[in-house]
Formats: structure tokens, sequence, C-alpha cells
């Protein structure tokens, strides 16, 4: 503000609803809408200067900064690295569409956790909430004559209901979402082992039912495509409503949102009962792809899940996104499976260990850009003495 | 305050510190430019400046955490220095309490004296609690505090806190020269900010030179000796704080005659009542009945404990209330959403934690409060109505830098507040209640809100500010209710709105 400004008398200043004041010029309109675009770009200083409106080109190299999108340049160099030390086996339409197929449960999983981060609070229930839901199905399956399809809508309908099980437990009884849904998680379990009987179940599936765990539409496998929709309707979700609004203001600050009007227990209770679903239908997509139920198949999930949603995290936008999540864990599933087809003894080590060391270097990654940022902003003149 | 006896200065006077030439440079900005600074021995030197101005860059190169451009002089007691880092600062004998104080809520006065230092010990490791104690008690003592070292920090006063980091800060006392105070009475209470001016006062009878930095300019005159104003990382110059007033000295730090809103014209009192709360009870506020019409901004005043910081909440809906609260005639429940409704607005005290999210973006924040007017088909949010919506905000705010997609955590602090209450603005509130509006805000920033405030009553709302800064009342509102013990104590209007007047009220002596 100039000091001419100020020095006129304050009952002149007639800003308080913007369309009434004097509408800008599109010049000026086209100036802030510059300066907004670039205030993208990391390297930000507190006061507007004219080197930061870079030229349109550089701004959308920027986009593809190593830092913004650095997953898939681990991709990519996984593709060429493995395609060189095994070029007869890695790059093959085989190996793609293993690994796509086989990531698409752990993918779901993924997302499922993504949802109850993105408003601050942990799910570690997914994985039980999987393993449930698979043996709803596969249960149903062998002891009622209901049709698949049926006793997958029952299944995911359970799982919703744990989902919002978990809601109660977070929002009523303020129990920290971290322990609330270890302790679900350990529940589930236990109600699973009595469905089992601690035994392996296997679910005679009619054809069409195993058909879409394994089939292609358009070459690509039926999965993935359901992977897909629920990954594109997710980010509209997230990106384009003001549900994801809610979502992302509940996680930043739940007391700011709610005083300012989100109804941050509503949109917690609803991300665990979105979250619950989700995992759920990771389950009924297991039973698809391979009609078998144990008690040990949903837990060993959580961790790559969990794994991929931090390091997507640190991807695009910086903070918990869909696209970020699915890369982040293509780009580790493509290093796993080369190191698999290069070195047969891998198979066994590589997947703990690439998605361990993973989810540390990720979450070190992502926390620099943003510390970065405040220092940048912060720094120069030392203006935050406030 | 006036009633600390002025201290006996000696030996005679010496600068203890001497700067001369001082510049620092970041990249792309002189945030420093050939800054002289002189520190008596026994001086309580204020330095006041608007956020940016340079002073935090300056306590930083002298804390040793910015090195400053070659060719300063920094001479300490007529040697010459050089601030490496961090530890040469504090073997050259300067001590800082920060704003943030850096203290560990949970441990007591003893514990956190001994934080970074470390405890006596006896026999297999054993802690002297009983010399430590005492040690403790006598540290506290020699600087004028007499509270419980056994209790948590979290359950003393404000300026008890501030004590503690200040006896931390001079630990090794005899080593101590210079010690510089951040901000300390940001949170402080008035009646509290005494026993910090007491405290001050004992430090600089040692022989210590004292800077200290505050935007609370009042305080300037009461407790330094000299004042040093910074604008735009030069020195505007060094005064005795006896030959300036506290207008001369805004007009210094802002570089304009009429910084400070001139109370505008008196309210005429127009009939309509927009807000009516009637025996509004809380943790303190205990039956409390007031109402604001249209047009009018109403402060409340009220010493910390008053039940001033619990006021606006409770008619918020924020906390849970007992007594009613109506808009325009019709009551409300007790919720965010039922006030919010009802055309209530609310800026919080504590804009980090309560009223912002510093995670998103000044687009992001700015439009939370009503995502449903830019929801189109399918909810899909309409990014450009938004987009242009927060530039125009930005633009009649001034808010610096003008990028939307800031994250909010980078701007400063005015500069947040004044997203915060463009959140609120762009519902056009009929209540507005400003909390703090501006603590931790730069002089124009101040202004800014304040004429912001007059504004929305000026145009059919009704404003009320709560605020532990009366000044900012007196010349900001037409009537100011006064609490005291969680009741009202009183009420001043148009002549009687005089800072004794409100003091004489908060106080109450009868």
């Amino acid at each position: 503000m100039t000091q001419q400004q100020l020095s006129e008398d304050p009952t002149e200043i007639k800003p308080i609803k913007p369309r009434e004041t004097t509408p800008l010029t599109s010049a000026e309109r086209k100036a802030v809408a510059r300066d907004a675009d670039s205030s993208r770009s990391v390297s930000e200083h507190s006061r507007a200067h004219p080197l930061d409106q870079a030229p349109h080109s550089r701004r959308w190299l920027k986009s593809l900064s190593v830092r913004r999108v650095s997953a898939v340049y681990l991709w990519v160099a996984f593709l060429i690295l493995f395609s060189i030390i095994t070029p007869s086996t890695f790059l093959t339409a085989t190996t793609f569409r293993l690994v796509f197929s086989q990531g698409v449960v752990t993918c779901l999983l993924a997302l499922a956790f993504l949802i109850p981060l993105a408003a601050g609070v942990y799910d570690l229930s997914i994985g039980a909430v999987m393993s449930l839901s698979l043996a709803i199905s596969v249960y149903l399956q062998i002891h009622s004559g209901l049709a698949p399809g049926l006793g997958a809508v029952v299944a995911v309908g359970a799982s919703a209901c744990i989902g919002w099980m978990n809601g109660l437990i977070v929002v009523r009884l303020r129990v920290n979402s971290f322990i609330a849904t270890l302790g679900t998680s350990q529940v589930l379990l236990a109600v699973v082992l009595l469905i089992s009987n601690n035994q392996q179940l296997i679910g005679s599936f009619p054809n069409s039912w195993s058909n879409i765990g394994n089939g292609d539409f358009l070459k690509v496998p039926i999965v993935v495509w359901v992977l897909l929709a629920i990954a594109v309707l997710l980010w509209y979700v997230f990106e384009f409503t003001r549900i994801g609004r809610y979502l992302f203001a509940t996680g930043g600050n739940p007391d700011a949102a709610r005083l300012s009007g989100v109804k941050t227990e509503r949109t917690i209770w609803s991300a665990f009962v979105a979250s619950g679903a989700v995992a759920g239908l990771a389950g009924i997509v297991y039973s698809m792809q391979t009609g078998l139920f144990s008690a040990d198949t949903g837990p060993g999930y959580l961790f790559p899940a969990i794994a991929a949603v931090f390091l997507g995290a640190s991807q695009l936008s910086q903070r918990p996104n869909v696209w970020g999540t699915l890369i982040a864990y293509f780009a580790l599933a493509f290093g796993i499976q080369g190191l698999v087809l290069s070195a047969s003894s891998a198979s066994v080590w590589s997947q703990p260990l690439f998605q361990g060391v993973s989810l540390i270097v990720a979450v070190a990654l992502a926390s620099r850009p943003a510390v970065r940022k405040l220092r940048e902003a912060r720094g120069p003149k030392g203006q935050e003495t406030s | 305050m006036s009633d600390v006896d002025p201290v006996q200065v000696q030996p005679p006077k010496s600068p203890v510190l001497r700067i001369r030439d001082l510049r620092k440079t970041f990249p792309g900005t002189r945030a420093l430019d050939r800054i002289d600074f002189d520190l008596d021995r026994g001086e309580v030197h204020a330095l006041v400046g608007q956020n940016g101005s340079g002073k935090s860059t300056l306590i930083k190169v002298l804390a040793g955490y910015h090195r400053p451009d070659p060719g300063a002089v920094i001479e300490l007691a007529g040697r010459r220095i050089e601030i490496q880092d961090t530890a040469a600062s504090r073997a050259a004998g300067l001590r800082f309490v920060h704003q943030d104080l850096g203290l560990v809520e949970t441990l007591n006065t003893v514990e956190n004296l001994a934080l970074g230092r470390g405890l006596r010990t006896r026999f297999a490791g054993r802690i002297d609690w009983k010399a430590e104690r005492r040690d403790a008690q006598q540290r506290m003592n020699a600087l004028g505090y007499d509270c419980d070292v056994r209790r948590p920090v979290s359950q003393l006063a404000a300026a008890e806190r501030t004590g503690i980091a200040i006896a931390r800060a001079l630990d090794h006392w005899e080593d101590a020269r210079i010690l510089v105070v951040d901000e300390p009475t940001a949170s402080l209470p008035r009646h509290e900010v005494r026993t910090l001016f007491e405290a001050l006062d004992r430090v600089r009878s040692q022989g210590l030179g004292v800077i200290y930095v505050s935007h609370r300019l009042d305080e300037v005159f009461t407790i330094a000796d000299r004042v040093t104003v910074l604008r735009d990382g030069r020195r505007v110059g060094t005064f005795p704080t006896s030959q300036l007033d506290e207008n001369r000295l805004v007009t210094l730090i802002a570089g304009s005659e009429t910084m400070r809103p001139s109370h505008a014209r008196p309210y005429a009192g127009e009939p309509g009542i927009v807000l009516d709360v009637r025996g509004l009870r809380g943790l303190v506020v205990d039956n409390v009945d007031l109402v604001a019409r249209r047009g009018e901004v109403l402060g409340i005043a009220g010493l910390t404990g008053s039940g001033r910081e619990e006021a606006l909440p409770l008619i918020f809906g924020a906390a849970s209330r007992g007594g009613s609260v109506s808009v325009e005639g019709a009551p409300l429940g007790a919720s965010v959403e039922a006030a919010m409704n009802a055309g209530m607005g609310f800026v919080p005290a504590n804009r980090h934690t309560d009223g912002s999210i510093t995670t998103l973006s000044v687009r992001e924040n700015c439009t939370l409060t009503d995502l449903k007017s830019l929801s189109g088909r399918a909810l899909r949010l309409q990014r450009s109505t938004e987009r242009s919506e927060v530039c125009e905000w930005i633009n009649t705010l001034d808010v610096r830098p003008p990028k939307p997609d800031a994250l909010f955590a980078t701007l400063s602090g005015g500069n947040q507040q004044k997203i915060v209450l463009a959140k609120w603005l762009r519902r056009n509130p009929r209540v507005l209640l400003l909390d703090e509006p501006t603590q931790g805000v730069d002089v124009q920033a101040k202004a800014t809100i304040h004429a912001l405030a007059r504004d929305v009553a000026d145009r059919g709302s009704a404003v009320v500010i709560a605020s532990s800064d009366d000044a900012e009342l007196c010349g900001t509102c037409d009537r100011i209710i006064v609490l005291r013990d969680g009741r009202i104590a009183g009420e001043a209007t148009g002549p009687a709105m005089t800072l004794e007047q409100i003091a004489r009220l908060q106080l109450a002596a009868a």
C-alpha cells in the first residue's frame, strides 16, 4: 500500500465488495493472473518481483522439474535400466500386464488410505477391511446361493459400515485415528478368523466373475479400468469440488476449518466411510483375480499402499494426491519387477526393501520444498517479526 | 508504570555496542543499508519499524544467524568483533529473548532454566533438586518475580513465562553484556507488562544494554531511553524518547503524517439493533448483555482473564454457551453453522491456530467460508470465478505479494490477516466479530484493518472488536464495553472513550 493511499481519509476506502469497486482493466487482470501462475513455482519471494514472472515456456518446463515429478523420472530410469539388463523379459507386454493388473489391489488400498489422509486422519484398518470384504464375498459364495455381484455389494456395504464405525470412534469418542483404526484392524482380524475358522477359503466363483478379474477390455485388463474409474472419480472430487476443498481444509487445520464453517466432523466421518468402501472394493477385485481367501491376505498390502501415498504426496501438487500416488506405486512396482526378473532371489527381498527405502526417502524429500518455501519467503528481509 | 524508580545508571554511559555501516544484502533485496547503531551500558534502546523494515534482520545479524556484508563494523565495548555464528554471538555476551519464548510448557521453572545448560548432579547422576530449586528461585527473585518454581510453566502467567525466558537468557549473568528482547509483550496483558518492565529495569541496573523491539509504541515511551526507527532497511534516526511523542514516532515509522485512522465521525445512533446478546455465560463470562446497532463499531475491552478473550467465540458459537444470541431479532443456536447462516463473521484472535489453514493457498483460504456460491454443475467449483474474485480482493486490500496461489504461510502477518478478513468480507456479514484483529500486524496493515472495520459498519452492519490494545479500541470504536471478572464493568462512548477511562474501568478500584 502506498503512503498516499493511507493518507486518505480511511472512510473513503470502500473495498467491501470487490465487485462494486472499479473493475480492473483487462491488462491489470492479466497481470494479476500472471502473478498467480508464476507463484506456483517453488522459488518465490515474498515481494512481487518482475523476475518472478517467467515466460510461458519456462513455466511449462517447471512443471516437469525433477522435484515435482521425480517418480516419473524414476519410473523411466527403471524401464531403461532393466530393459538393458534383461532385454528379453523386461520390456514385454507380459511384464506390463502383470505389473499393472497385480498393482490394482494395492493401488485401490492406497486410494482408500488417501481419502482420510487428506482430511488429516489415518486409516490403518484398510488392509483388514479388504480382508473382511474378501472373506465375506468368498464366504457368501460358498455358503449361500447369492450371485457374486450381490455378494460383492454386501461386502462393500459391510466395509463402508466399518468405515462408519471408525468415524464414530474417531469423531464421537475422540480417539486418535492412528490408535482407533489400529484397534479396529485387530478386531476385524478376529472377525475374519471367525468367519474362516482360520482356514483358507476357496470360492467357486463362476467363470464370468474371474473373467472380470483376469480379462481385458481394449487390450487393457478390466481391473485396471476399474482402478482408473475410481482414480478419476476421486481426482475429480479432490480437485474440482468443494468436498475436496473441505477435506484438505480439515486436514490442514481442523479448528480453523470449523471456524470457517466447514463441517469438519462430518467431513472426517464421510472420509472414513469412503475409505472403507474403496478398501472393500479392493477385496472384491482380489476375489475376482484369485477367488481365494486366507486370513493373512489383507494386512500385507497395508505397507505398500501407505508407501505409495506418502511417496505420491511428494509429487505434483506436493500434497496427498491421486495421480502422484498411482505414479509412485507403479514406478516402484516396475523397479521391483525388474529386480525380480534380473535376479531370481530378488523376488523375496526386493519388495520390502524398495518400499521401506522409498517411504523414508519420499517423506524426507516431501518435507523439503515446504521448508524451503518458508525459508525463502521469510529469509530475505526477515519480515516475520510478529 | 511511572512509579518504577528511574534507575541510577552507574558507571557513566559508554557505548557497549557500536555498529557502523552495517549492510546486509540478500539476492534481489538490500535488507539493511548503512545501519549505525549505538547502545550504552544501562540503556534500554528501543528498535521500532514496520514488518520488513529490517529489525529482524538486524537482530539476526547480532545473533549470528546472518553474516553482514563485508565492511560492517561491530564493536563491543570498544573492541571490534566478528559475529560468525550463534556461538560467537553468545561468547561475545549477547543474549536473546525471542517472541516465541522457547519454553517447554510441561516442565517447571527449574527444569526450563536448566535447559541447554544441564542440571547439577550428585552421586550416581542424581539431580540435586534442592540446590537447583534454590538457584532458580534466586534467579527469578533477582528479576523481581516471585513465583512457584515447581509449577509447570503452562500454569504460570504470561509475564512470568517471559521472566523465565529472560532469566534463562541471562544464565551466566557476569558474561552477559547485551540483552535483546524481541516483542516480549505481544501476548501480555497490560498489568503483566509492568512486571516485565520491572524485570528489565533490574537488568539495566546491572549495567547491561537492552535492545527492545516492539510494535507497541506506548511501551517504548515507558521503558526506553532512546529509540531507533528503521524504515525499508534504513535508519530513519535515533531519538531520545523524551524528545518525541507517540504521534511523531508513528510518523517516523510510517513516513507519512496521518497514519493512524482519525476517528472519523461520532456514531449517529441509528436505531436498528443487529446483534442482541442476553445473559451470555461461558467459563469466565457471566451474564453479559450487550447490543450492537446498525452502523456501530462496538469495542470490548478488558484485562486478560476478564472474559474479553472468551466473549466473541461464545457469541459466534465456537464454544458452548449459556444465554441467548439473536441477529436482527432471530435467536440463534449455539453453533458456527447457525451463526454463519445468520450472517455472522468471526476473525479469531489466533490467526495461525484458528484463523487460517497455512498449508493451503491464499485463494483456498479466502474462499473457504463460502464455496457453495462457487459450485456449479456436478459440484464443480468454478475456478476462474474463484480466481478473479480472489484477485480482486487481493487488489482492494493490497495484499503483498499479489499471488492468489501463494502458500498462505509465506505471507507476512499483516497480509495474512487481510486475507482472513477478506474471507468474511466476501460474505457481506451483518455482524462482524473481530478478536484481536491487529495482533502482530504492522502499522499500515493495522490502519487498513481499522478502516475496513469502519467501512463494514458504514454499510449498515454491526462490528464488534475485542482487543487488549485499548488505544486501538479508542481509535476505532463508537462505544466500548469494559469487562471485568466476566461481567460488564462499564461502558464508554464519545469523549469518555479515553485510555484513562478504559483503564480505570478495567482496574476499577471501587
